[in-house]
Protein backbone atom coordinates (compact mmCIF):
# COMPACT_ATOMS: atom_id res chain seq x y z
CA UNK A 1 0.00 0.00 0.00
CA UNK A 2 1.30 3.42 -0.93
CA UNK A 3 1.01 6.13 1.71
CA UNK A 4 0.66 9.59 0.27
CA UNK A 5 2.93 12.12 1.96
CA UNK A 6 1.07 15.40 2.44
CA UNK A 7 3.47 18.20 3.27
CA UNK A 8 2.88 21.84 4.17
CA UNK A 9 3.08 24.44 6.90
CA UNK A 10 0.79 23.75 9.79
CA UNK A 11 -0.34 25.81 12.74
CA UNK A 12 -2.20 23.99 15.51
CA UNK A 13 -5.20 26.29 15.47
CA UNK A 14 -5.83 25.79 11.76
CA UNK A 15 -7.87 23.01 10.26
CA UNK A 16 -5.92 21.79 7.22
CA UNK A 17 -7.71 22.00 3.89
CA UNK A 18 -6.38 18.60 2.97
CA UNK A 19 -6.47 15.85 5.58
CA UNK A 20 -5.47 13.03 3.28
CA UNK A 21 -7.29 9.85 2.44
CA UNK A 22 -10.31 9.15 0.30
CA UNK A 23 -13.67 7.55 0.90
CA UNK A 24 -12.18 4.04 0.99
CA UNK A 25 -9.94 5.08 3.87
CA UNK A 26 -12.93 6.35 5.78
CA UNK A 27 -14.71 3.07 5.23
CA UNK A 28 -11.70 1.17 6.53
CA UNK A 29 -11.47 3.46 9.53
CA UNK A 30 -15.15 2.91 10.23
CA UNK A 31 -14.62 -0.84 10.24
CA UNK A 32 -11.73 -0.55 12.65
CA UNK A 33 -13.92 1.55 14.92
CA UNK A 34 -16.74 -0.97 14.69
CA UNK A 35 -14.36 -3.74 15.72
CA UNK A 36 -12.96 -1.70 18.60
CA UNK A 37 -16.37 -0.67 19.88
CA UNK A 38 -17.64 -4.22 19.62
CA UNK A 39 -14.66 -5.56 21.57
CA UNK A 40 -15.05 -2.83 24.17
CA UNK A 41 -18.71 -3.65 24.63
CA UNK A 42 -18.10 -7.37 25.12
CA UNK A 43 -15.26 -6.64 27.58
CA UNK A 44 -17.51 -4.28 29.50
CA UNK A 45 -20.13 -6.99 29.73
CA UNK A 46 -17.54 -9.50 30.90
CA UNK A 47 -16.36 -7.21 33.68
CA UNK A 48 -19.60 -5.58 34.81
CA UNK A 49 -22.23 -8.14 33.80
CA UNK A 50 -25.65 -6.58 33.43
CA UNK A 51 -24.35 -3.34 34.91
CA UNK A 52 -22.76 -2.76 31.50
CA UNK A 53 -26.19 -2.05 30.03
CA UNK A 54 -26.86 0.66 32.61
CA UNK A 55 -23.48 2.32 32.03
CA UNK A 56 -23.89 2.41 28.27
CA UNK A 57 -27.53 3.49 28.60
CA UNK A 58 -26.49 6.49 30.71
CA UNK A 59 -23.80 7.42 28.17
CA UNK A 60 -26.37 7.27 25.37
CA UNK A 61 -28.90 9.24 27.40
CA UNK A 62 -26.41 12.01 28.03
CA UNK A 63 -25.66 12.22 24.30
CA UNK A 64 -29.39 12.23 23.56
CA UNK A 65 -30.01 15.11 25.97
CA UNK A 66 -27.23 17.10 24.34
CA UNK A 67 -28.61 16.42 20.86
CA UNK A 68 -32.14 17.22 22.06
CA UNK A 69 -31.01 20.71 23.06
CA UNK A 70 -30.46 21.48 19.37
CA UNK A 71 -33.96 20.39 18.42
CA UNK A 72 -37.15 22.39 18.53
CA UNK A 73 -39.21 21.76 21.71
CA UNK A 74 -42.62 20.20 21.17
CA UNK A 75 -45.25 18.18 23.01
CA UNK A 76 -46.27 16.37 19.83
CA UNK A 77 -44.72 12.86 19.82
CA UNK A 78 -44.83 12.43 16.06
CA UNK A 79 -43.19 15.83 15.49
CA UNK A 80 -40.49 15.04 18.08
CA UNK A 81 -39.76 11.72 16.37
CA UNK A 82 -39.58 13.40 12.98
CA UNK A 83 -37.03 15.90 14.38
CA UNK A 84 -35.00 13.05 15.84
CA UNK A 85 -35.09 11.20 12.54
CA UNK A 86 -33.56 14.27 10.91
CA UNK A 87 -30.76 14.39 13.49
CA UNK A 88 -30.01 10.66 13.51
CA UNK A 89 -29.95 10.68 9.73
CA UNK A 90 -29.44 7.77 7.42
CA UNK A 91 -27.22 5.77 9.73
CA UNK A 92 -30.10 5.22 12.16
CA UNK A 93 -33.02 5.19 9.80
CA UNK A 94 -36.26 4.56 11.68
CA UNK A 95 -39.98 4.90 11.06
CA UNK A 96 -43.08 4.63 13.19
CA UNK A 97 -44.71 1.23 12.82
CA UNK A 98 -48.08 -0.23 13.72
CA UNK A 99 -49.81 -3.57 13.34
CA UNK A 100 -52.30 -3.57 10.46
CA UNK A 101 -55.35 -3.68 12.75
CA UNK A 102 -54.27 -0.66 14.84
CA UNK A 103 -55.64 2.71 13.74
CA UNK A 104 -53.04 5.31 14.61
CA UNK A 105 -49.36 5.05 15.49
CA UNK A 106 -49.79 6.15 19.09
CA UNK A 107 -51.63 4.36 21.90
CA UNK A 108 -52.76 6.21 25.02
CA UNK A 109 -53.26 4.34 28.26
CA UNK A 110 -52.96 5.19 31.98
CA UNK A 111 -51.48 8.63 31.32
CA UNK A 112 -48.82 7.17 29.02
CA UNK A 113 -48.37 7.36 25.26
CA UNK A 114 -46.59 4.59 23.42
CA UNK A 115 -45.41 4.34 19.84
CA UNK A 116 -43.60 1.53 18.03
CA UNK A 117 -40.41 2.40 16.18
CA UNK A 118 -38.90 0.25 13.46
CA UNK A 119 -35.16 0.78 13.09
CA UNK A 120 -34.03 -0.35 9.66
CA UNK A 121 -30.52 1.01 9.30
CA UNK A 122 -28.46 0.97 12.49
CA UNK A 123 -24.74 1.44 12.91
CA UNK A 124 -24.88 -0.40 16.25
CA UNK A 125 -26.36 -3.50 14.58
CA UNK A 126 -23.65 -3.32 11.94
CA UNK A 127 -20.92 -3.02 14.56
CA UNK A 128 -22.28 -6.02 16.47
CA UNK A 129 -22.55 -8.17 13.38
CA UNK A 130 -19.11 -7.04 12.27
CA UNK A 131 -17.74 -8.30 15.59
CA UNK A 132 -19.93 -11.40 15.76
CA UNK A 133 -21.74 -10.23 18.89
CA UNK A 134 -25.44 -10.82 19.60
CA UNK A 135 -27.90 -7.96 19.37
CA UNK A 136 -29.69 -6.65 22.47
CA UNK A 137 -26.40 -6.41 24.43
CA UNK A 138 -24.85 -3.31 26.04
CA UNK A 139 -24.12 -1.55 22.77
CA UNK A 140 -27.81 -1.52 21.86
CA UNK A 141 -28.41 0.39 25.09
CA UNK A 142 -26.42 3.28 23.68
CA UNK A 143 -29.12 3.86 21.10
CA UNK A 144 -31.95 3.30 23.61
CA UNK A 145 -30.37 5.85 25.92
CA UNK A 146 -29.88 8.26 23.05
CA UNK A 147 -33.49 8.05 21.90
CA UNK A 148 -34.85 8.39 25.43
CA UNK A 149 -32.50 11.30 26.25
CA UNK A 150 -33.43 13.17 23.08
CA UNK A 151 -37.19 12.62 23.54
CA UNK A 152 -36.99 13.70 27.20
CA UNK A 153 -35.17 16.87 26.21
CA UNK A 154 -37.44 17.78 23.30
CA UNK A 155 -40.73 17.02 25.05
CA UNK A 156 -39.80 17.65 28.70
CA UNK A 157 -41.22 14.29 29.76
CA UNK A 158 -39.96 10.98 31.12
CA UNK A 159 -39.43 8.30 28.48
CA UNK A 160 -38.44 4.67 28.16
CA UNK A 161 -37.65 2.41 25.24
CA UNK A 162 -38.25 -1.34 25.22
CA UNK A 163 -37.16 -3.85 22.62
CA UNK A 164 -39.97 -5.85 21.07
CA UNK A 165 -37.97 -7.72 18.48
CA UNK A 166 -34.50 -7.80 16.98
CA UNK A 167 -33.79 -8.94 13.45
CA UNK A 168 -30.91 -8.83 10.96
CA UNK A 169 -32.72 -6.26 8.80
CA UNK A 170 -34.81 -4.29 11.31
CA UNK A 171 -35.52 -4.01 15.04
CA UNK A 172 -38.82 -3.04 16.61
CA UNK A 173 -38.89 -0.95 19.77
CA UNK A 174 -41.64 0.64 21.83
CA UNK A 175 -41.15 4.17 23.04
CA UNK A 176 -43.26 4.99 26.09
CA UNK A 177 -43.79 8.54 27.22
CA UNK A 178 -44.92 9.38 30.73
CA UNK A 179 -46.57 12.76 30.78
CA UNK A 180 -46.11 15.18 33.66
CA UNK A 181 -42.48 16.28 33.42
CA UNK A 182 -39.16 14.68 34.29
CA UNK B 1 -47.14 -3.88 1.37
CA UNK B 2 -44.38 -6.48 1.59
CA UNK B 3 -44.75 -9.48 -0.72
CA UNK B 4 -43.37 -12.77 0.57
CA UNK B 5 -42.60 -15.75 -1.63
CA UNK B 6 -42.09 -19.24 -0.22
CA UNK B 7 -40.12 -21.71 -2.33
CA UNK B 8 -42.26 -24.78 -1.73
CA UNK B 9 -39.64 -27.14 -3.11
CA UNK B 10 -37.07 -25.83 -0.66
CA UNK B 11 -39.30 -25.57 2.44
CA UNK B 12 -38.84 -28.59 4.71
CA UNK B 13 -41.78 -27.67 6.93
CA UNK B 14 -39.72 -27.29 10.10
CA UNK B 15 -41.95 -24.46 11.34
CA UNK B 16 -39.03 -22.32 12.51
CA UNK B 17 -40.31 -19.27 10.65
CA UNK B 18 -43.77 -19.73 12.22
CA UNK B 19 -42.20 -19.85 15.68
CA UNK B 20 -39.76 -17.02 15.12
CA UNK B 21 -41.89 -14.41 13.37
CA UNK B 22 -43.07 -11.90 15.99
CA UNK B 23 -46.07 -10.84 13.92
CA UNK B 24 -47.64 -14.22 13.08
CA UNK B 25 -47.08 -13.82 9.37
CA UNK B 26 -46.77 -17.58 8.71
CA UNK B 27 -48.73 -20.69 9.52
CA UNK B 28 -47.73 -24.29 9.00
CA UNK B 29 -49.91 -26.20 6.57
CA UNK B 30 -49.75 -29.56 8.35
CA UNK B 31 -51.34 -31.45 5.48
CA UNK B 32 -48.65 -30.43 2.99
CA UNK B 33 -45.86 -29.93 5.51
CA UNK B 34 -45.05 -26.45 4.21
CA UNK B 35 -45.24 -22.94 5.60
CA UNK B 36 -47.87 -20.57 4.21
CA UNK B 37 -48.06 -16.80 4.37
CA UNK B 38 -51.25 -15.79 6.15
CA UNK B 39 -50.62 -12.23 7.33
CA UNK B 40 -48.33 -10.34 4.96
CA UNK B 41 -49.82 -7.03 6.11
CA UNK B 42 -48.03 -7.26 9.44
CA UNK B 43 -44.58 -8.08 8.08
CA UNK B 44 -42.05 -5.42 9.11
CA UNK B 45 -39.17 -6.86 7.02
CA UNK B 46 -36.99 -7.66 10.03
CA UNK B 47 -35.84 -10.80 8.16
CA UNK B 48 -35.55 -12.94 11.29
CA UNK B 49 -37.33 -15.63 9.28
CA UNK B 50 -34.58 -15.53 6.64
CA UNK B 51 -31.96 -15.99 9.31
CA UNK B 52 -33.67 -18.96 10.92
CA UNK B 53 -34.85 -20.80 7.80
CA UNK B 54 -32.50 -23.77 7.27
CA UNK B 55 -33.30 -24.04 3.57
CA UNK B 56 -33.35 -20.42 2.41
CA UNK B 57 -36.90 -20.89 1.21
CA UNK B 58 -38.11 -17.35 1.87
CA UNK B 59 -37.95 -14.23 -0.24
CA UNK B 60 -39.25 -10.74 0.53
CA UNK B 61 -39.97 -8.49 -2.45
CA UNK B 62 -39.28 -4.79 -2.61
CA UNK B 63 -38.26 -4.13 1.00
CA UNK B 64 -35.85 -1.61 2.54
CA UNK B 65 -32.57 -3.53 2.76
CA UNK B 66 -30.54 -2.29 5.73
CA UNK B 67 -26.94 -1.24 5.11
CA UNK B 68 -24.42 -4.00 5.76
CA UNK B 69 -21.01 -2.38 5.53
CA UNK B 70 -19.57 -5.19 7.62
CA UNK B 71 -19.69 -7.67 4.77
CA UNK B 72 -17.69 -5.60 2.30
CA UNK B 73 -15.03 -8.08 1.17
CA UNK B 74 -12.53 -5.44 0.08
CA UNK B 75 -12.60 -3.70 3.43
CA UNK B 76 -12.49 -6.96 5.35
CA UNK B 77 -9.41 -8.05 3.42
CA UNK B 78 -7.64 -4.81 4.30
CA UNK B 79 -8.68 -5.21 7.92
CA UNK B 80 -7.38 -8.73 8.29
CA UNK B 81 -3.93 -7.21 8.71
CA UNK B 82 -5.01 -5.11 11.67
CA UNK B 83 -7.47 -7.24 13.60
S1 LIG C 1 -39.48 -10.41 8.04
FE1 LIG C 1 -39.93 -10.45 10.25
S2 LIG C 1 -42.08 -9.82 10.39
FE2 LIG C 1 -41.71 -10.36 8.24
S3 LIG C 1 -42.28 -12.49 8.06
FE3 LIG C 1 -40.09 -12.49 8.53
S4 LIG C 1 -39.93 -12.64 10.76
FE4 LIG C 1 -42.05 -12.06 10.27
S1 LIG D 1 -38.15 -22.03 8.34
FE1 LIG D 1 -37.90 -22.39 6.13
S2 LIG D 1 -37.97 -24.60 5.91
FE2 LIG D 1 -38.79 -24.16 7.95
S3 LIG D 1 -41.02 -24.02 7.60
FE3 LIG D 1 -40.21 -21.94 7.39
S4 LIG D 1 -39.83 -21.70 5.17
FE4 LIG D 1 -40.06 -23.89 5.56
Amino acid sequence: MEIEDIRGNFKPELIPKETGGDIDDYEEALHVLMKFIGSMSSALEQVSGRGANAIVYQAGKRMGHEAGKLMEKTDDVEKALWEMGEVLGKEFYFEMWKPSDQEGYTIESNGETSVKLLFSDCVVRQALRRTGLPQKGPLCYLLYGYMVGAVEEVMDIKGKLDIDHIGPNACLKTLTIKWGGK
Amino acid sequence: MVKINVDEDACVGCGSCVEDCPNDVYELDKEHGKTVVVNEADCMACLSCHEICPSQALEHEDIHVAKRLYIDRKVNKALEKII
